[in-house]
């Protein structure tokens, strides 16, 4: 069936996605990126282009490059932002006979949707090339804001790129979609929108399948575009304090210096300070000049502390006001918090919003990505995928057994889509050992105790034989009705045993929850107490495996190396029964050393005389 | 003939839900089977493409001290002469980037600007016919592995009006 496509139409940026496989997608344009800018130019050859390359010579071509259109789309010319950015854009505007706006572009007039158009059809273009096949329809997204002249312009602008456009679907939904929110009863959402040029609040409110939206607000000229000017005025005059040279009067320093400063934000997302270094920057009478300054995460937030404040004085204005100018609603009876755009993964931002709700905002998903992803899930509704894929279900949980030491060894992992079958292969603890205990359980603790038991059953009649010889296969096997049926085999015999377990995944959301809860909560202590389980499991084989030896080839080695290990050997028990890990560690590897030597002495095949020997090596640790 | 509700008319109506069912179903399983050979295939076309350019965020942060190192060069050269392992130090770090599939773009001046393959950082007055051409290169740029990793910056002329 052929794809919908889902297209975040932005200011600056534009993504698209697909749902391939039950799963959204993001398609990379022709030249290799996941966002396209949303700029569209005719060169002076009269060549059209669109995206990263018109971008690549709007310097030289500026009358000709037309960016933000999305700012003009479906909007009368007389309305007050039109006035605005007629002021701050560089190309050519003028009121069409209609009272729209038209943009000259190569000496031709054009409306709004017509270079929007231009934007989707590189678009479109693209994602056939990636997805290997004719697109034909799409849903594209809109600011909540929009009304219905924006919204029919958009339709428009598809329309003239060849989708049929099966939506428009606003952004906020499209972001709520992503995380799956729209599933939530009676829930209000804020998603709080830094782009890069643009800065959105809407409140949400989902309820039976629909998601409305109840405020929107913001501020259409701020973005994270400020936030960089910032950094490079403060670069500029930290320099000129330090050097007494005004870089921002030499062009290419200043491009120097805007890329570098572009870097430093990024970093500090991820490190608490960074350095902008550019050797050879500019020159003077005295010589070459270099650039060397250092910014810190906290200076980042001082400069930028009043952009960050002017947007949540603004979503704590579109939540609380009265209607129209907000929803009118307590900042505690917010559910959930989406951000969206590359400016919020700042962490002073994420701080500011978690600060203001006192909940934790979702960030999991790409913030550049989030709206094309979600309108590629509303595309797949529409095209049948979705639903589809909602009848295959995953393990809430992990499924396992008990092993050695009470540690919980995981067969099929959380996550896993079912229907699905895992086997390994387990063997016996001990000498002789003739049945085996299967103890299934969930869960995602390293201990079996702390996970739930499933069910447990015995498999004997395994023939006598030395421990870690007899081959025991244990499967597990869901059935798209989320049945377990465990079964142990021993290999050599052919017996088996299996139980038949009905409940494995039913479990509900908050227990599926509270236990993956717990398992973060306790994954240090239990990383510990497995180890040491480990730990111990290897002690307890290499004791079995000394005492072997020296039952086998006692004879054949020297009375010193065999009471060396015989020692050894009660001092690694020791260990194991205090329990000290670092201790065990010790005892385990000087046994192990000792271990070596009857290697040495077999292979060398003759019988040292007493005395002859050399000193068992100690390892230290 | 049978009545409208008879048994022989009950079978053949549950035949033919049960033969829609499996059609379904047959259908089902068999595009979900193709669904996951296509998937494993684009995956490992993926895989491969992520392996080739792995490290590129290394390359271009490395090709940002090439240029400081070209800078830094040529700021020697114009004080008097530079010892020649300095160009051997430049060579062996071009070298070594080159075998991991970068490969500069070379910027002829006076060639038509491409914005394709060129980014433009500045405009300077030229005559008519050098309008729209290359006025000079301001920082390299370069391939990798045949895809534009840095687009070189360039100055271009603009007609003086």
């Amino acid at each position: 069936m052929a794809k919908i496509l889902g297209i975040d139409l932005g200011t600056t940026n534009s993504a698209v996605a697909i749902v391939e496989g039950g799963e959204p997608k993001i398609l990379e344009n022709a030249e290799g990126n996941r966002t396209t800018p949303s700029v569209v130019s005719l060169s002076k050859s009269g060549e059209r282009l669109v995206g990263l390359l018109a971008k690549r010579q709007s310097v030289t071509n500026p009358q000709n490059t037309i960016s933000s259109v999305k700012r003009l789309i479906g909007r009368k010319f007389s309305d007050p932002e039109v006035q605005k950015d007629k002021k701050i854009l560089p190309f050519e505007l003028r009121e069409s006979s209609d009272g729209g706006v038209e943009i000259k572009m190569g000496g031709k007039w054009h409306k709004p949707e017509e270079i929007s158009a231009m934007v989707l059809t590189k678009l479109k273009k693209d994602a056939e090339a990636r997805a290997g096949e004719a697109i034909s329809e799409a849903v594209i997204t809109v600011p909540a804001y929009f009304d219905d002249s924006q919204r029919q312009a958009t339709k428009n602008a598809g329309e003239i790129a060849g989708l049929t456009v099966r939506r428009i679907i606003n952004e906020p939904t499209a972001a709520a979609l992503a995380y799956g929110l729209d599933k939530q009863k009676n829930e209000v959402i804020v998603v709080y929108d830094f782009g890069g040029g643009t800065f959105d609040i809407s409140v949400l409110e989902v309820g039976d399948n629909t998601v409305e939206a109840k405020a929107t607000g913001g501020d259409t000229h701020l973005g994270g575009d400020d936030f960089d000017q910032l950094v490079i005025t403060h670069l500029v005059s930290e320099y000129k304090k330090q050097e007494g040279v005004d870089i921002s009067k030499d062009p290419l320093a200043l491009q120097r210096l805007k890329e570098a400063a572009e870097r430093a934000k990024h970093e500090l997302s991820s490190s608490i300070e960074t350095e902008v270094n550019l050797p050879y920057v500019t020159s003077d009478s005295s010589g070459p000049k270099h650039f060397l300054i250092k910014l810190s995460r906290a200076k980042l937030e001082e400069l930028t502390a009043g952009l960050v404040k002017k947007s949540i004085d603004l979503v704590r204005e579109v939540v609380t006001a009265r209607a129209p100018k907000g929803a009118g609603l307590g900042l505690q009876e917010i559910d959930e918090i989406i951000l969206v755009g590359g400016q919020t993964r700042m962490p002073a931002i994420q701080n500011a919003v978690k600060e203001l709700f006192g909940k934790e905002p979702h960030l999991g998903i790409n913030p550049d990505e989030v709206v094309a992803v979600g309108a590629a899930i509303q595309a797949g509704i529409l095209q049948g995928d979705v639903k589809d894929v909602l009848l295959l279900d995953v393990t809430p949980l992990s499924l396992g057994i008990e092993t050695l030491g009470g540690v919980f060894t995981k067969l099929i992992e959380r996550n896993t889509t079912i229907p699905t079958s895992k086997s390994q292969i387990f063997s016996t603890a001990s000498d002789n050992q003739t049945s085996v205990e299967v103890h299934v359980l969930q869960g995602e603790r390293e201990m079996a105790a702390d996970n739930k038991t499933l069910g447990r059953f015995i498999l004997d009649g395994i023939p006598p034989s030395p421990r870690g010889m007899p081959q025991i296969e244990v499967s597990f096997d869901i059935d798209a009705n989320g049945i377990l049926n465990v079964k142990a085999a021993d290999k050599a015999t052919q017996k088996s045993q299996s139980v038949r377990i009905e409940a494995s995944t039913s479990l509900s959301k908050e227990e599926v929850e509270r236990l993956k809860r717990e398992a973060a909560e306790h994954a240090r202590e239990d990383k510990e107490k497995r180890g040491l389980a480990e730990l111990r499991n290897q002690g307890e084989t290499l004791v079995y495996a000394a005492e072997k030896a020296l039952r086998e080839a006692g004879d054949k080695i020297p009375n010193e190396t065999v009471q060396d290990i015989e020692g050894k050997v009660k001092d690694l028990k020791e260990a194991l029964t205090a329990g000290d890990t670092e201790v065990i560690k010790s005892k385990l590897n000087l046994l192990s050393g000792a271990l070596q030597k009857i290697g040495e002495i077999l292979y060398k095949g003759t019988k040292h005389e007493p005395g002859q020997a050399e000193p068992p090596k100690e390892e230290s640790n | 003939m049978a009545g409208k509700n008879s048994p022989q008319d009950q079978g053949s109506e549950a035949l033919e839900k049960l033969t829609k069912e499996r059609d379904d179903y047959l259908a089902g399983w068999q595009r979900a089977k193709a669904d996951l050979s296509n998937y494993k295939k684009d995956e490992l076309k993926r895989l491969e493409e992520i392996a080739r350019f792995a490290n590129a965020e290394i390359i271009l942060d490395l090709i940002r001290v090439l240029d400081s190192f070209e800078l830094g060069l040529s700021a020697m050269e114009r004080m008097g002469e530079v010892e020649k392992g300095i160009y051997l130090i430049r060579g062996q770090l071009e070298d070594t980037l080159k075998k991991y599939g970068l490969e500069r773009i070379e910027v002829k001046e006076g060639a038509p600007f491409d914005p394709g393959l060129q980014e433009a950082v500045a405009s300077v007055d030229g005559e008519e016919a050098q309008d729209g051409h290359i006025a000079g290169e301001v920082e390299r740029g370069y391939l990798l592995h045949g895809r534009v990793l840095r687009a070189p910056k360039v100055k271009v002329y603009k007609k003086r009006t």
